[in-house]
């Protein structure tokens, strides 16, 4: 007679309670899963996904509303600032982001964006840069590097006709209403760990009323980029990374205390 | 020689034998092929092909470019024609020639992207604060993507105003097999200028229904510009009667000239009492349903409108004329039917045929909904 050894299980990984439990869209190797992932963590951490409303921005992130397990909205094109303002002047008490691409935060929304951080709106934006249009098939993005082929800047990115790569995150930082303005990578374990703390600060600073929080995330598109998954995040970090340095560009100083909690 | 192209590729074919020398749009489906296109083809005749950072921008960056001369193209889908719509005011504004292609979707909003739809047909229209008039002409198949292109760089010349072309997602992304001597040539029509020696009044016209001829930034005159009301000069003016000169000038040039603007296509059997009205893609489904009703037995006419605005109404009255019924097919749920409705005598039934389900209204659609299976 064998005697059953009794062994306990510790479920060390599951599915945020704050990510909704269904399939999404996203092309394999993409990095927005892994944002979806540790934002959601985030909100489970801070206890807020019942009272936390999610924008979503028209651009590969369309569909972000059914993806996190919250209340949600897709904004018109660039405009989630807006509408967000819009929940969060009438729900004070209430945790409103907006999750954007950089066609949506960078190009036509650049507006609402600036605007929204002058205001000192406490509202989390989410800024998912990876340097091109992925959802209309590959075009230049304001965030597109000088030499990167796109489908719309064939030949490479051309300063003299279209300009340099807007970097978001210092010019963001530069707003007086910007509490906490970071820019993070999502190319390795080590980074996206620390992009999560970014994002947990940019929301506790929210949490805190202390005005605008936004995290800028370096992220992969391998379908649009045409390379592997694992070629795209070797790019960005030998050629992103050098344009757009990581790091906290603005941190009030309101904010700093939240960052040493943990 | 036969060749595979798309609607896309036709719109572009067309815009650079008109002479089309600037674009300026921002990605959008299904408008996107032509943005790319145009970035590849223009820079090798030496023009100017720009991606701006949205449909506001690359409105204004046409006004500009069309101002100092260019002859000017852009492209975008019902989205970008809302963010269109305060530059499209400026340009019937300040008379400037343009032309818009509106690859149309299913709206409202960002709709269905990859949805086709006849969705904008009054908002083109009717779109722009004031209600003053454009023009919008609409293909139904490639090779018409390419002939309408030329006229509608034709019509924004001679009208200075801009000129919608009402295609849709099918129209311009599905590749149809054309015969290259089957696209019909129209000859370019020139920008009418003030001569360099002659004093240049820039809005100044002996009647309302004539049309200023401009003069280029950086020519022979001192050109302004203004969003405002203004005289003939150009200046702002509160002065009731220039406010009126220029706003029934706006209306007559258009208005009095439907005429030069329609363009239809009528096949009228003896005898009909059912006319089938359509535009742009259901034109091919209502012309399939004629042909198997006449099958069937049944004497039916057909008119395609090419041109849907000004409201060709005199063709509209003509192709009414004898019948007992007008079917109106169309993807939407009756935006043009309006427009034949008030048309119509009293005793003529009009039967619109809509869908809004993202589907094509299919020739079984017409014959089944005007009885004639």
């Amino acid at each position: 007679m064998t005697s059953a050894v009794m062994v306990e299980e510790k479920v060390v990984y599951e599915r945020p309670e704050s990510l909704a439990d269904v399939a999404t869209h996203y092309c394999p190797g993409c990095t927005h899963g892994i944002a979806h992932r540790i934002v959601a963590e985030v909100l489970d951490e801070l206890g807020v996904r019942d009272r936390t409303i999610g924008v979503s921005p028209v651009g590969c992130a369309v569909l972000a509303y059914k993806y996190f397990n919250t209340d949600g909205a897709e904004a018109a094109h660039g405009r989630a600032p807006a509408m967000a303002t819009g929940i969060k002047r009438v729900m004070p008490d209430h945790v409103v982001f907006t999750y954007q691409g950089d066609g949506d935060l960078a190009a036509i929304g650049i507006a609402e964006i600036i605007h929204a951080a002058t205001r000192g709106e406490n509202i989390t934006t989410i800024f998912v840069n990876n340097a091109i249009y992925g959802m209309t098939g590959g075009q230049m993005a304001p965030t597109t590097l000088i030499g990167q082929e796109t489908t719309s800047s064939p030949g490479g990115r051309s300063q003299t006709l279209t300009g340099f790569p807007v970097r978001m995150a210092e010019l963001m930082a530069g707003i007086t209403g910007s509490a906490y303005i970071a820019r993070r990578s999502l190319h390795n374990v080590k980074e996206i760990n620390t992009a999560k703390r970014a994002i947990k600060t940019a929301f506790l600073a929210q949490l805190n009323g202390l005005g605008f929080s936004m995290v800028e995330l370096l992220s992969t598109c391998p379908t649009n980029w045409k390379v592997s998954p694992a070629e795209a995040l070797a790019w960005v970090e030998s050629d992103m990374v050098p344009y757009y340095p990581l790091g906290d560009y603005k941190v009030a100083e309101e904010v700093k205390p939240l960052m040493k909690r943990r | 020689m036969r060749e595979f192209i798309d609607g896309a590729e036709a719109i572009v074919r067309g815009a650079l034998d008109a002479g089309c020398d600037f674009f300026a749009g921002y990605p959008i489906t299904p408008a996107t092929p032509i943005l790319l296109h145009m970035v590849r083809e223009l820079p090798k005749i030496d023009g100017v092909a720009i991606q701006a950072e949205d449909e506001i921008a690359s409105m204004g960056f046409c006004i500009g470019a069309a101002m100092t001369g260019c002859r000017v193209l852009t492209a975008t889908s019902g989205p970008g024609i809302s963010l269109y719509s305060e530059n499209i005011g400026l340009a019937i504004m300040g008379e400037v020639p343009l032309v818009i292609i509106n690859v149309q979707r299913m709206g409202p909003s960002t709709g269905g992207a990859t949805t086709t739809a006849q969705g904008d047909i009054q908002f083109m229209r009717w779109g722009m604060s004031g209600g003053y008039p454009v023009i919008v002409l609409s293909p139904t198949n490639v090779l018409e993507c390419y002939s309408l292109t030329r006229r509608a760089f034709n019509l924004a010349e001679r009208f200075r105003v801009p000129v919608f072309l009402a295609t849709d997602k099918e129209t311009v992304a599905t590749r149809t097999t054309v015969n290259i001597s089957a696209y019909e040539q129209v000859p370019v029509r020139e920008r009418t200028l003030t001569a360099a020696e002659a004093e240049f009044i820039p809005y100044h016209v002996a009647q309302p229904d004539e049309v200023p001829p401009m003069s280029p930034y950086g020519g022979p005159h001192v050109v302004r510009f203004t969003s405002s009301s203004h005289n003939e000069r150009g200046y702002l003016t509160k002065n009731p009667a220039d406010v009126e000169g220029l706003n029934r000038h706006l209306v007559a040039k258009i208005d009095e000239h439907v005429d030069e603007i329609t363009l239809v296509m009528t096949d009228i059997q003896p005898g009909a009492e059912t006319l089938i009205v359509s535009y742009g893609l259901t034109a091919r489904a209502a012309l399939e349903a004629a042909e198997l009703a006449r099958a069937a037995g049944h004497a039916v006419s057909t008119l395609v409108i090419y041109s849907l605005w000004p409201v060709p109404e005199a063709a509209i009255r003509a192709a009414l004329d004898g019948v007992r019924r007008v079917l109106v097919a169309e993807l939407n749920l009756g935006q043009y039917r309006r427009e034949i409705e008030r048309l119509v005598r009293d005793d003529q039934q009009v039967i619109g045929v809509h869908r809004v389900d993202g589907q094509l209204i299919s020739p079984h659609d017409i014959l089944q909904k005007g009885e004639l299976l």
